[in-house]
């Protein structure tokens, strides 16, 4: 179905004759259908394996179990809002979100501001082999989460790993393991923020350079008063984005959890609905990260609104 | 006929494959799956619920009740002879049989507990070969005196089933059935007094904090650095394999009993043969799970391309299980495995939600070695999660 619309919006030019219809409507006819065509395929996947998991997660996170004797079989019953009231009392999950909270209000603003310095350098006129570092900087997003978690857990372990050996912490244990993570996140995201940022600052017209140094100013002072204002829509994105990562957080935690006793199956509220869902605890794990994803939206949104007061100043 | 079967044993395709030469008519297609808690139980169970589940499946006793819950087992009793259940240990039968309620899986292998030793350097440190729990705490007490780097071994966090072990040794009743209630206790004293014990290592640092089967451990075990490893009879590949370098050092002993004299062991692990639920064929599944779990031929193939411990008292006076091991200096170690699952109590049962206690455990585990909690405080964290879990999932449950 995609490629047919596709096709017909490709030639628009030569639109279905012999119709009584104004001369441009054919074409724009044509050019809706190009939309649909282009974006069904896209369309298609999101509806069936985003919203629709989303709408029957939501659905499920009403219900709850009922069941006779010690091995009776199960049956649903609606339990209007008690999952939620069972989640939002749950201390496991009120201290993992505390853990992720406190792991964003740290990394975030850390990581944001290592990508927009590595984004400044790249873009100022006396850096060098900009192609190598721009490469080199963004190659950790391009190692799969899981399989850069192993390496790093290699490189925390006593024994084995450099930098445990080299640095005398407990890169494992109760009190740093949450901040290891946070390496290895950074490591992972830096690179890739940095990129969004850096070709925003490529889009910049440079005829603004030139008038800020014939006006005197120096690298410095066009950096901070002239680069950053104007890409300040690509670090709230990288803001927006990082803030949905942190309160996501999985694959590291889960990945380091096979070499270090200090995390727990509850340790971040992805954990959490995991573990749930791996206990069959389906509804319950459902209302879960219905609550999770209502918390990101909050959060983002506030998040939007405060930066905003930035971009009226 | 074809039967599909989920396993992840290795090399059990040989079984599979020397079943369907002797059967034309009754084709076994296997699938090799990843570990129970890998993911092969989630695709179970999702499998259940859409109903597309294969005829067998590899499930682990621990497990079983919780597959029983979601109704994906099918109740064999009527495809096997009445008398099936002799030729099993009474532990293993009992984990299928549920209270004598029917017969839901075929048992496939065990998991005896004994404790691995170096010889070598518990000639070096002068210490004896700790007969009880007392003695094997005066051994850790030794040996850490003498060189500080080294420990009698690790308090393995996320190994719950060691732990479960542990408990059951000392006569713990984690569950139990009552009419159609749940009894959960896994704050009980006996598990109470192997959570004490413990709890004094860690806390004199005479136990190591690491995962176990990492590779920190592994490093740790070929340095010579941890003593021990109280383990299952599977253990012994996974010694001989993840640090070979230590072979001809081992040997073998009977786990520490909590009473002198007395002959107390443990089962760690162990998985049976179930029948699904949506099975055509079920006399057929159930004749492949007794044939593949009691032939002398697939025994034979099981434990040499997997490691695994027939679950039947014939099938441990099979030839290859007594053999002397290499890697154990010559020991005849499946004799003591063998001494080891006489001893285990049959009378420990599984409650249905083990993956939220387990995590719960872990979780606990996790604090105590880090300092904030004890292990004490753990088993009362999982008694509470666990009858949670079982009220999340609609069953009646008592604390006992």
């Amino acid at each position: 179905m995609s490629l047919d619309t596709t096709e017909s919006g490709s030639n628009h030019a030569s639109g279905p004759s012999g119709r009584p219809a104004r001369s441009e409507n054919p074409s724009r006819r044509a050019e809706r259908r190009a939309i649909v065509g282009l974006l069904s395929p896209f369309a298609i996947l999101f509806l069936l394996f985003y919203i629709v998991p989303i709408c029957y997660a939501f659905v499920r996170s009403f219900f709850v179990t009922t069941r006779k004797g010690a091995f009776g079989p199960a049956e649903d019953a609606w339990g209007g809002l008690s999952n939620y009231g069972q989640a939002l009392k749950d201390p496991a999950l009120i201290a993992s979100v505390g853990r992720v909270l406190l792991f964003g209000f740290i990394q975030v603003p850390a990581m944001l501001v290592i990508a927009l310095t590595f984004a400044l350098l790249l873009d100022s006129r006396s850096a060098r082999f900009k192609r190598f570092f721009r490469l080199t900087y963004f190659v950790p997003y391009a190692v799969p989460v899981v399989i850069g978690a192993i390496v790093w857990g290699f490189l925390f372990t006593p024994g084995l790993g450099p930098v445990a050996d080299l640095i005398p912490i407990d890169f494992l244990g109760n009190t740093w393991v949450l901040w290891s993570i946070a390496i290895i996140v950074t490591w992972t995201y830096a690179g890739y923020n940095m990129l969004i940022m850096y070709s925003n600052l490529q889009a910049i017209d440079q005829d603004i350079y030139e008038a800020a140094r014939i006006d005197g100013a120096n690298a410095w002072q066009t950096a901070l008063r002239i680069k950053i204002p104007l890409i300040r829509d690509s670090v709230i994105l990288t803001g927006v984005f990082s803030i949905i990562g942190t309160l996501q957080l999985f694959a590291e935690p889960q990945v380091l959890r096979s070499i270090s006793t200090s995390i727990s199956s509850t340790y971040t509220p992805n954990l959490l609905a995991f573990t749930a869902a791996s206990g069959n605890a389906y509804n319950y794990a459902a209302a879960v990260s219905f609550l999770l994803a209502m918390a990101t939206a909050v959060l983002s949104f506030v998040f939007l609104r405060l930066t905003q007061r930035w971009e009226n100043s | 006929m074809k039967l599909s079967f989920w396993s992840w044993v290795p090399g059990i395709d040989d079984a599979v494959d020397l079943w369907n030469a002797q059967h034309p008519k009754v084709q076994v297609e296997l699938n090799t799956v990843p570990g129970g808690n890998q993911g092969t139980y989630q695709n179970l169970s999702n499998a259940l619920k859409a109903g597309n589940e294969p005829d067998l499946a590899q499930i682990e006793y621990d497990t079983l009740p919780s597959f029983r819950l979601q109704q994906g087992l099918r109740d064999i009793s009527h495809c096997l002879k009445t008398d099936t259940g002799d030729q099993f240990f009474d532990f293993a039968w009992k984990q299928v049989t549920f209270g004598n309620t029917g017969v839901y899986a075929i048992p496939q292998d065990t998991g005896p507990m004994a404790m691995f030793y170096r010889k070598d350097l518990f000639e070096k440190y002068g210490v004896e070969v700790p007969k009880t729990w007392a003695q094997f705490a005066a051994v850790a007490e030794a040996v850490h005196k003498q060189d500080p780097t080294v420990q009698i071994t690790h308090f393995p966090q996320r190994d719950t089933g060691w732990f479960a072990g542990l408990a059951s040794q000392n006569g713990a009743r984690w569950a139990q059935i009552d009419g159609d209630k749940w009894l959960v206790n896994i704050d009980d004293a006996p598990t109470e007094e192997v959570a004490k014990y413990w709890q004094n290592l860690i806390d004199r640092g005479l136990v190591a904090n690491m995962q176990g089967f990492s590779q920190q451990w592994n490093k740790a075990l070929a340095d010579g650095k941890l003593l021990t490893w109280v383990s299952a009879v599977w253990g012994n590949a996974t010694l001989a394999s993840n640090v070979p370098t230590t072979s001809g050092k081992w040997a073998l002993a009977p786990m520490p009993t909590w009473k002198d004299g007395e002959h107390t062991a443990a089962n760690w692990g162990g998985s049976s043969t179930a029948v699904l639920r949506g099975s055509d064929h079920p006399y057929e599944a159930a004749q492949f799970a007794l044939w593949l779990n009691t032939d002398p031929d697939s025994l034979k193939l099981l434990n040499q391309n997997g490691g695994l411990y027939p679950a039947t008292r014939a099938g441990l006076d099979l030839p290859f299980l007594k053999q002397p091991s290499q890697f154990y200096g010559g020991q005849h170690i499946f004799d003591v495995f063998a001494q080891a699952a006489d001893n285990v109590d049959p009378d420990f049962i599984w409650s249905p939600t083990m993956t939220q206690t387990y995590a719960s455990l872990a979780d606990g585990f996790g604090a105590a070695l880090g300092g904030d909690s004890t292990l004490s405080e753990a088993l009362v964290g999982a008694q509470e999660d666990t009858i949670t879990a079982m009220r999340l999932q609609a069953l009646e449950v008592e604390p006992k």
